[in-house]
C-alpha cells in the first residue's frame, strides 16, 4: 500500500473541474469530443477512459431530506487499490506499483484488456487507434491500457489534480493522516446533519490509495462497501494458459492480445 | 468588495446571494470553507440549486427579480424584533437624521415622481438642517419623521407572508435565513455579503444592492473584518476598468464625466461635482474633486494645461445624453455610427437583445475586433442565416496578444492592483492592448497634425494634438506599461525640489496645476519606492486577520478594508477584540491604514467618508428611483406586484427599440433567466477554442424542473427550442430537480434557466441566450435585465 493517499472529500467540491483539465494538461491528454452531458448533470465525459484519467461525477440531488437536500460532486479516479486486481490479471506484468502507486508500464502493456475488465470500477480503458486504410475504410486499432498513475510518470511532488483543487476538496498526504482527517470529517458532517456520513476506501481490497468522505452511504454513490472477491486462482489459471500460448505470438502485441482472449475462454471452460 | 477575498474566511456568516461563486468564482470558496471550517456558516439565496447551494448550511429558492422582496423582509425581521446594532446604527447610520416632513411614499410612488419624464425631483428627500446647515438628527430614534421611523413604516409591509407569495420562498426557509443572518446584530458577530450579477442585472438592480447594504448596516457589520458588501466581479480586470472609466457617466476615479449642458466650464463642473458640508463631525472627502480633476487634466494634457486656459478642461468630451451600452447599440442601429472598434468584447453574444445588436452593426461601415481569436462578432456577416451579400460592413480583426503575454497591473475584486509579468512572446503578429491604443493614438495625431499643418480644415483637433501622450523610451517601438502607470500614480510638476518625482499619495494631489495624476485611487500605487503594485511580501499586519498589506498594493492609499472607521466604536475600541482591523490607541491608529488620514480620532470625525453627511445611508436621497428599496416586477414578468399598483419600476424608461417586443405570458409562459458556467468565459471565445474546456460542456444548454419536461414532453437531453419576443434559439434541455416551479401569488410558475456563453463562431458553436434578452436597464447604472424575462420553450 502506498504511503500516501488521497482524500476526496465530496462535501467540500463545487465542481470546478479543474482536476480533470489539470490532469489532461499534465499529461498530454487530449480533450474528449461530447455532445451534452454524457452523465448526470454535469458529467462530461460519462465514464474514464483512455484519455480521461479522473472526472467528476454530478450525482442527481437527492431531495429526500426537504430542508437539506444534498447535491454532490464527486471526484473519480483510479482508486490505487493496494490488491490491485488489475495488477494481478496482467499477463504480461505490465502493471506494478511504484511507492504503492498502480502504474501501467506502456513498454509491455499488449492492450489485452484483462485489467479492464478485473476492474471493478471501470478505471482502465484501452486507447484505440483511428486511422482510414488504403481503401478509405475507417480503421479502429486498440492500442494499450491507461489510467491515473498518480504522477509518477511525469513525475511531480503533489499531483496536479490536486495542486488546482481551490476549496480543499482534494488533499493528498501520509495516508494515515488523511484517514485521520477523513474520520474528523465525518464526525463534523454528522453532527451538521448527515447522520450517513460515511468514508469509503479504508478497507476495500487491502485498502484503496483514495479516502473518500461523503454525506451519505456509499451505495449512493455506486461504490461498493463489500465489493467482490477477486477471484486468484481463475486468473492464475488464465495467465498460466497463456503463458503457454504467447510463446507463438513473436512479440506481435496483436497475436498477443488474439493468445489472451484464447487463453481466458479455455480457463473459463475449465 | 469593500472587503477582500482573504477576508471573507473571518465572517461567522456567510450571505451568498445573486451569486453563483463556487461556480463562477471557484477562488472564493477557499476562504468560504476556511469561514465553515472556522464553525462559519453559510446561506445561499438563488433562484436554482446551484453548486454553491449544494455547500450551504441554509438555502432557500427565490424567483428571479424578487430580491428586494426577500431582502425587504429580512430588513422588517430585523426592526421588528430588535435585531440590530443599536449603537453602530445610531452613530454611524443616518437612522436618526430627520427628512423633510414633505417626503411620502404612496403606492410604489415616492414625492416629486414626474410621471411625464418617469424621474424624480429630490427635494422632499432632503435632510432637515440646523440653522447651522447641519442635518438635524433625534438619536432617541422617536422622532416621525426619523429615517428610523420612516424606514420601519416603510418595511413592515415586506411581512414573511408577502415575501413567500412574491418570491415564492416558503415562509419557513425564509424565516431559517432570516434568523441566522441576524444572528449577526451583535456586535461582535459579523456576516458578509457576496453577490454578482444575479443582484444587479436587473430594472431593480441597484435597488437589491441597497437592501444588502441597509441590512449590513443595521446589523452593524460594515468596516469589520468578514464583513462589508462584497461585489464578485466577472473578470479578472473589470474592478481595474471600472476604476480607470469604462462606463460612459464616469471619468478615472469615479469623477463624474461633465455633462454639456451644465458643466460648461472648470468652474461649473466644480461648483455642480463637489459636495459641501457644514458639519464638523464630516469629512466630506469629495470636498478634494478639483484637486482630482485638475491633476488627471495635468497628466492628459501636460504643458499645455495651464490656469488660465481652466487646464484644457475644454478639451474633454461632454456628454450630450447619457450613452450606456445599450443606447449605444440603439444609436449604431439608427445609423449614428461609421465605425466600431470591438477590444476583447464580444456583443452578439454578450450584449442584451442581440438581434438588434447584429442589425445595428450591419449598419457600419467599418469594424475592428482586436481579439485572440475569431469571434462571433468578427464573423457576424457569414453567421448562418446572415444576408452576406447585402453587408456592406468592412471588418478588421487584429490579433492581440492574451493576458500572460504581456505585462501590466489587474486589479481584482478586492481593489488590490497586483502586477504581472510577462511569461511569453505572443505568437505571430499579435500586440498587445496598450501598443494598438499607442500606436493607433499616434498614426491619428500625426494625421491630425499633417491637415492642421496643410491648412485643411479640421474639426477639433485640439484634445488629439494637445494630448501629453508619450508612453515610449526614446528610440523604442512599444510602449512601456510602466510609463503609463507611473502617470497613473502621479508626479509632481513643480513645488521645487520634487519636480518630477512620483506621488507619494493623493494627499498632496493640488488644484493648482503642480501636480499630475491619471487617476487618485491609484496615487500611491508607484511612488518613488518603485512599483507598489509588484511586490509580492508575505507579512501579515499587527491585527493578524489576513490583510498582507505588503502583497501588492490596495485602493485607495493601500487600505484592505474600506470604511474602517466604522469597526471601531466612538471609543476608538474594536467591536470585536479578537478580529479587530483598526484600533484607537488615544493618540494614533493601529492595523489598517485607516479611513480619512490618520489624525482624527473616533469621536472627532464620522467613518463614511465619502457621504457628505459622513454617516452611511439607510435612507439614500441620491438614487434615481427613490430613497428606500421597493419591489417593482421584471418588465417582463409573470405575477402582478403584490406591493404596489406599479408593475415596472417607475423611474425606468423603456428604450423605443425595445417598445415593440415586449413579451407577455400568453406566448412566453415561462420566467427566463441567464447565468456561467465554471467552464466557459463570458461570451466564449476564449474557451470554446479549447477542447479540454468544450470537453466539459460542448453545447447551448438550458436547465429545467422535472414538472416542465413532463410538460412539454422533454426528456434530459431532448434538443428544444427557446423563444422571447425577440427571438428563438435551439438548445439542449438538461431536465433536473434542482430546478423547482416557484409558487406565486397561489400559482405554479416554472423557469427556464440558460447559460450565454455560445455564439455562432469559434470551434464551438451554438445559438446565443441574448437572442432573447430584454434590452432595458437599471435606471441608476443602466445594467441590462439579464436575469428575468419571459420565454416559451418547445421540444425541437
Amino acid at each position: 500500500m502506498a504511503e500516501k493517499a488521497f482524500l476526496v472529500d465530496t462535501s467540500k467540491c463545487q465542481g470546478c473541474r479543474a482536476c480533470q483539465v489539470a490532469c489532461k494538461q499534465w499529461n498530454g491528454l487530449p480533450g474528449e469530443k461530447t455532445e451534452f452531458f454524457a452523465g448526470p448533470e454535469y458529467t462530461n465525459p460519462g465514464k474514464l477512459s483512455a484519455i480521461t484519467w479522473n472526472h467528476v461525477i454530478f450525482f442527481p440531488i437527492d431531495r429526500s431530506n426537504e430542508t437539506r437536500p444534498i447535491w454532490t460532486i464527486m471526484h473519480k479516479k483510479c482508486f490505487h487499490c493496494a490488491e490491485a486486481n488489475c495488477m494481478a490479471v496482467c499477463p504480461e506484468k505490465a502493471i506494478y506499483k511504484k511507492d504503492g502507486w498502480t502504474v501501467i508500464d506502456q513498454d509491455k502493456c499488449i492492450g489485452c484488456g484483462a485489467c479492464v475488465h478485473a476492474c471493478v470500477y471501470q478505471v482502465p480503458e484501452i486507447a484505440e487507434i483511428h486511422h482510414t486504410n488504403d481503401a478509405g475504410q475507417h480503421i479502429i486499432v486498440k492500442d494499450r491500457s491507461h489510467k491515473c498513475n498518480a504522477c509518477t510518470q511525469n513525475e511531480r511532488e503533489i499531483p496536479a489534480c490536486v495542486t488546482v483543487c481551490p476549496s480543499g476538496a482534494l488533499l493528498y498526504d501520509y495516508r494515515n493522516k488523511m484517514i485521520d482527517y477523513a474520520q474528523k470529517r465525518v464526525k463534523e458532517l454528522k453532527a451538521d446533519g448527515y447522520p450517513n456520513a460515511s468514508i469509503y476506501g479504508l478497507d476495500q481490497y487491502g485498502g484503496l490509495g483514495v479516502i473518500t468522505v461523503l454525506r451519505d452511504k456509499p451505495e449512493k454513490y455506486d461504490l461498493p462497501v463489500n465489493p467482490p472477491k477477486f477471484d486468484h486462482v481463475k486468473a492464475e489459471h488464465t495467465k498460466d494458459v497463456y503463458a503457454l500460448l504467447s510463446t507463438a505470438t513473436m512479440g506481435v502485441p496483436a497475436l498477443k492480445r488474439f493468445a489472451y482472449k484464447a487463453a481466458k475462454s479455455i480457463s473459463k471452460d475449465a | 468588495m469593500t472587503n477582500h477575498w482573504i477576508d471573507i474566511r473571518n465572517a461567522d456568516v456567510v450571505f451568498i446571494i445573486g451569486s453563483n461563486a463556487a461556480e463562477n468564482h471557484p477562488i472564493s470558496f477557499k476562504y468560504v470553507q476556511e469561514a465553515k471550517d472556522r464553525g462559519g456558516k453559510m446561506i445561499n439565496v438563488d433562484p436554482r440549486f446551484t453548486k454553491t447551494s449544494s455547500l450551504a448550511d441554509v438555502y432557500a429558492p427565490i424567483r428571479p427579480g424578487t430580491d428586494i422582496a426577500f431582502m425587504s423582509g429580512i430588513i422588517n425581521y430585523a426592526l421588528q424584533n430588535d435585531f440590530i446594532q443599536k449603537e453602530y446604527v445610531v452613530e454611524y447610520t443616518n437612522a436618526a437624521y430627520l427628512i423633510n416632513p414633505a417626503y411620502k411614499f404612496n403606492d410604489g410612488i415616492f414625492s416629486g415622481y414626474d410621471s411625464g419624464k418617469k424621474t424624480y425631483e429630490k427635494d422632499t428627500w432632503k435632510y432637515q438642517l440646523d440653522d447651522k446647515g447641519i442635518p438635524k438628527k433625534d438619536k432617541s430614534l422617536k422622532d416621525p419623521n426619523c429615517v428610523y421611523q420612516l424606514m420601519k413604516k416603510h418595511f413592515e409591509r415586506y411581512t414573511p407572508e408577502k415575501v413567500e407569495s412574491i418570491s415564492g420562498c416558503p415562509v419557513e426557509s425564509f424565516k431559517k435565513v432570516a434568523e441566522l443572518y441576524c444572528s449577526t446584530h451583535k456586535p461582535d458577530k459579523v456576516a458578509t455579503i457576496m453577490y454578482a450579477m444575479g443582484a444587479t442585472q436587473h430594472t431593480i438592480g441597484v435597488q437589491n444592492i441597497r437592501t444588502y447594504s441597509i441590512l449590513q448596516m443595521l446589523m452593524g457589520n460594515m468596516g469589520l473584518a468578514g464583513g462589508g458588501i462584497n461585489a464578485l466581479r466577472g473578470e479578472s480586470n473589470v474592478q481595474g476598468s471600472t476604476d480607470h472609466a469604462l462606463l460612459w457617466h464616469i471619468i478615472p476615479g469615479y469623477l463624474g464625466a461633465p455633462v454639456a449642458s451644465k458643466d460648461v466650464n472648470l468652474e461649473a463642473y466644480i461648483k455642480n461635482n463637489t459636495p459641501k458640508t457644514n458639519d464638523p463631525m464630516s469629512m466630506n472627502w469629495w470636498q478634494h474633486k478639483p484637486k482630482y480633476l485638475v491633476s488627471m487634466l495635468k497628466a492628459w494634457f501636460g504643458e499645455n494645461a495651464k490656469k488660465e486656459n481652466d487646464f484644457c478642461y475644454d478639451l474633454l468630451p461632454k456628454a450630450h445624453k447619457p450613452v450606456p451600452y445599450m443606447t449605444m447599440f440603439e444609436d449604431m442601429y439608427k445609423g449614428q455610427h461609421k465605425g466600431a472598434i470591438f477590444m476583447g468584447t464580444n456583443p452578439i453574444v454578450g450584449g442584451p437583445n442581440s438581434n438588434l445588436i447584429l442589425k445595428a452593426i450591419e449598419k457600419l461601415d467599418w469594424m475592428i475586433c482586436a481579439d485572440l481569436w475569431e469571434t462571433d462578432t468578427s464573423v457576424f456577416w457569414k453567421r448562418p442565416g446572415a444576408n452576406t451579400a447585402a453587408i456592406k460592413t468592412e471588418v478588421f480583426l487584429l490579433p492581440m496578444v492574451s493576458s500572460v503575454e504581456k505585462e501590466g497591473s489587474v486589479s481584482n475584486s478586492g481593489r488590490w492592483a497586483q502586477w504581472r509579468y510577462k511569461a511569453q512572446q505572443g505568437p505571430g503578429n499579435s500586440i498587445s492592448d496598450l501598443d494598438l491604443i499607442d500606436e493607433l493614438f499616434l498614426k491619428i495625431r500625426e494625421m491630425y497634425e499633417h491637415d492642421v499643418k496643410a491648412g485643411k480644415k479640421v474639426a477639433l483637433p485640439d484634445p488629439i494634438t494637445k494630448a501629453n501622450w508619450s508612453y515610449r523610451h526614446p528610440g523604442e517601438h512599444e510602449a512601456d506599461p510602466h510609463i503609463v502607470a507611473k502617470e497613473i500614480n502621479g508626479y509632481y510638476v513643480g513645488k521645487d525640489g520634487k519636480k518630477g518625482k512620483q506621488m507619494e499619495n493623493f494627499l498632496k494631489l493640488a488644484a493648482d496645476g503642480s501636480t499630475a495624476c491619471g487617476n487618485w485611487i491609484y496615487s500611491g500605487s508607484y511612488t518613488e519606492k518603485g512599483n507598489m503594485m509588484a511586490r509580492r511580501g508575505l507579512k501579515d499586519a499587527s491585527n493578524k486577520i489576513g490583510m498582507y498589506p505588503e502583497w501588492s498594493w490596495t485602493w485607495p492609499v493601500n487600505r484592505r478594508i474600506i470604511y474602517n472607521r466604522a469597526a471601531v466604536n466612538r471609543k476608538g475600541e474594536p467591536w470585536d477584540p479578537k478580529r479587530w482591523v483598526v484600533k484607537w490607541t488615544g493618540s494614533a491608529w493601529k492595523g489598517d491604514v485607516v479611513d480619512g488620514g490618520a489624525t482624527a480620532g473616533p469621536d472627532q470625525k464620522n467613518p463614511f467618508i465619502m457621504n457628505p453627511e459622513g454617516v452611511a445611508r439607510l435612507f439614500a436621497p441620491a438614487l434615481a428611483d427613490g430613497p428606500f428599496p421597493e419591489h417593482f416586477e421584471p418588465l417582463e414578468t409573470v405575477a402582478r406586484n403584490l406591493m404596489n399598483s406599479r408593475q415596472l419600476n417607475p423611474a425606468v424608461s423603456v428604450l423605443d427599440t425595445m417598445k415593440s417586443t415586449i413579451g407577455s405570458t400568453a406566448r412566453f409562459p415561462y420566467i427566463g433567466t441567464s447565468y456561467r458556467v465554471v467552464e466557459h468565459w463570458q461570451a466564449g471565445a476564449m474557451t470554446r477554442n479549447l477542447p479540454w474546456l468544450t470537453e466539459l460542456v460542448p453545447d447551448m444548454f438550458c436547465e429545467i424542473s422535472l414538472s416542465l419536461a413532463k410538460a412539454k414532453g422533454i426528456k434530459n437531453g431532448d434538443k428544444v427550442k427557446i423563444s422571447s419576443a425577440r427571438g428563438e434559439i435551439d438548445s439542449y434541455a438538461l431536465v433536473t430537480d434542482r430546478v423547482r416551479p416557484f409558487k406565486i401569488d397561489g400559482k405554479m410558475v416554472e423557469m427556464v434557466g440558460m447559460i450565454w456563453h455560445f455564439g455562432q463562431g469559434c470551434a464551438e458553436s451554438g445559438d446565443s441566450c441574448n437572442t432573447l434578452t430584454p434590452s432595458v436597464g437599471d435606471p441608476n447604472s443602466s445594467i441590462p435585465e439579464f436575469k428575468a424575462f419571459l420565454v416559451n420553450i418547445q421540444k425541437a
